[in-house]
């Protein structure tokens, strides 16, 4: 594989995973954040695979499996048990209009296409467009978090914001070491675990939730 | 694939995307019908409609000014010269000064325009309520559709949509760049708004409060009414016939001859039962949004727009 289609390739799947993260921000029912969420881990399994490809790195098939295994199926299926445990309502209210959560998003992804663009000598050393891409969706989950008023709507934007991560340091790097993306990887498992251990928890004790806690009194 | 497109090859396209565009419609409510269980009417209803309509007198509100009667024509001018700025059979430009996708767009503004002034002019409620809706929901669709065509153009280095069809060649979904896969994101989620389908607006009803075309389209009767409907399946087939412009570029049929021609009608006609059976299937599984969440969905498509257009530049 030619280092030009990997780039082409690599833009591609950048384009999309903005675009699953958009429609995470925009989501109006929890499910089809959730759903969102795991169509970008796909995509990053894809990306990973793609690298390996190209690299002939072993390590990243490895990396790409378990993207694919724990990302893409494991983490949506904890988040939809969390959410048919808790019976919550649907729908999402976010703590600004979803318009104005989108306003920022633009400029998130202006801003930091922007950024990678200044970055001149450094930029030119990675595949295609996935520097900017990834900086998008590091900021752009955070953004999921911040607007979210739910605990669960705020796991997402984590899930979304660590794939952005994942993905610079994969485009990035070629490839990690084997032995940190595992343990990055068991990290997340163990985050949403707690997580969701939390959520349900909170719920069961006090009925409320996360956005409901900044009143409480001991 | 490349070559310019004499008058006489326009006119045949103009009169084909008008012959087409109420099968279009058809193909869609049969498939809506049959996603429903339901038998359905035959993909030809559309045309019944139309020869019933043009048969019938034609009766106007007290209300209505002079300017009222000749709204409908009006509107399908401005459709129909809109139908001639897309290459249907084959890419390249027209043989004489025509028009861009910019003027596409503005008669397509222009006749919606129309189409809400008469709906003020005859004074009925629902009129007005669908007009004034019409012009809310317009102001986002329009730009964010510009700024595809924009994205595209910009690649292509003209907005003359034969010459960007020609420029981006026949190849497949293989060439897109990063942007391409945005651009037509944002063109998917825009497609029902401005086809005025569910979630943005709903073709079946002529009575709910939530219809924004349809209510604009009730003071009309007789020939007027026929006039508008063929109209709107005209915009319809245009809107399609503009995104698989801009993404699928026409079809393979190279210059002259009667086999080339059927060839490249084939291939657009494919292109449209694809985009059609999309129509159909998002129609069938999406609720109509509440008036007040519209411009939230149509912001996925400016977010979209706009970061393809950003991946274009930057």
């Amino acid at each position: 594989m030619s280092t030009h289609t990997l780039h082409a390739i690599v833009d591609d799947l950048g384009a999309l995973l903005l675009f699953t993260m958009i429609l995470i921000l925009a989501a109006g029912q929890i499910y089809r954040a959730i759903y969102a969420v795991a169509a970008q881990s796909l995509l990053i399994a894809i990306a990973g695979a793609v690298l390996a490809k190209a690299t002939g790195n072993v390590d990243l098939w490895v990396i790409a499996g378990i993207t694919l295994v724990v990302k893409a199926i494991v983490l949506p299926w904890v988040l939809h048990w969390v959410v048919r445990r808790m019976n919550v309502r649907r729908e999402v209210e976010p703590v600004i209009p979803v318009a104005a959560t989108l306003a920022l998003a633009v400029a998130v992804v202006v801003m930091s296409f922007h950024l990678s663009a200044t970055l001149g000598p450094v930029h030119q050393a990675i595949t295609g467009n996935a520097l900017p891409v990834g900086i998008a969706l590091t900021l752009l989950g955070v953004l999921a978090m911040a607007t979210g008023k739910t605990a669960l709507t705020q796991m997402v934007g984590l899930f979304a914001s660590e794939n952005g991560i994942f993905f610079t340091a994969m485009a990035v790097t070629q490839g990690m070491p084997l032995i940190i993306e595992i343990g990055v990887v068991l990290d997340v498992i163990l985050a949403s675990l707690v997580m969701a251990i939390m959520v349900l928890r909170v719920r069961s004790t006090v009925d409320a939730d996360i956005a409901d806690l900044d009143r409480l009194r001991g | 694939m490349t070559g310019e497109r004499p008058l006489g090859l326009v006119l045949l396209e103009m009169a084909l995307l008008l012959v087409l565009g109420p099968l279009v419609t058809g193909a869609i409510q049969k498939l809506k019908a049959r996603l429903q269980c339901r038998q359905g009417a035959g993909v030809l209803q559309p045309y019944r409609d139309l020869a019933k309509l043009f048969r019938k007198g034609t009766v106007q509100a007290d209300t209505a000014s002079g300017f009222f009667a000749s709204i409908p024509v009006l509107v399908l001018a401005a459709t129909l010269t809109a139908s001639a700025l897309v290459p249907v059979v084959r890419a390249g430009p027209p043989a004489f000064p025509l028009g861009d996708a910019v003027m596409l767009l503005g008669l397509l503004a222009l006749a919606r325009f129309l189409t809400a002034i008469g709906a003020l002019d005859a004074g009925g409620a629902f009129g007005g309520m669908g007009a004034s809706r019409e012009m809310t929901v317009a102001p986002l669709v329009e730009p964010v559709l510009m700024m595809v065509v924009f994205s595209t153009a910009l690649a292509a280095g003209t907005t003359e949509l034969g010459a960007l069809a020609a420029r981006r060649g026949t190849s497949w979904i293989f060439a897109w760049s990063a942007a391409d896969f945005l651009g037509f994101a944002a063109m998917l989620v825009l497609l029902p708004a401005e086809t005025g389908r569910i979630p943005v607006d709903n073709p079946d009803t002529h009575l709910e409060l939530t219809m924004l075309h349809e209510g604009m389209l009730l003071e009309h009767s007789g020939p007027g009414l026929g006039c508008m409907l063929l109209a709107s399946h005209t915009r319809q087939i245009v809107t399609l016939g503009l995104v698989s412009a801009l993404f699928f570029p026409a079809g393979p049929a190279d210059g002259a001859g009667a086999a080339g021609f059927f060839l490249g009608a084939l291939v657009f006609a494919g292109k449209i039962l694809v985009l059609a059976i999309y129509l159909a299937l998002v129609e069938s599984s999406y609720a109509k949004l509440r008036l007040f969440r519209v411009p939230e969905y149509l912001g996925v498509g400016f977010v979209c727009a706009l970061t393809a257009l950003a991946l274009r530049i930057l």
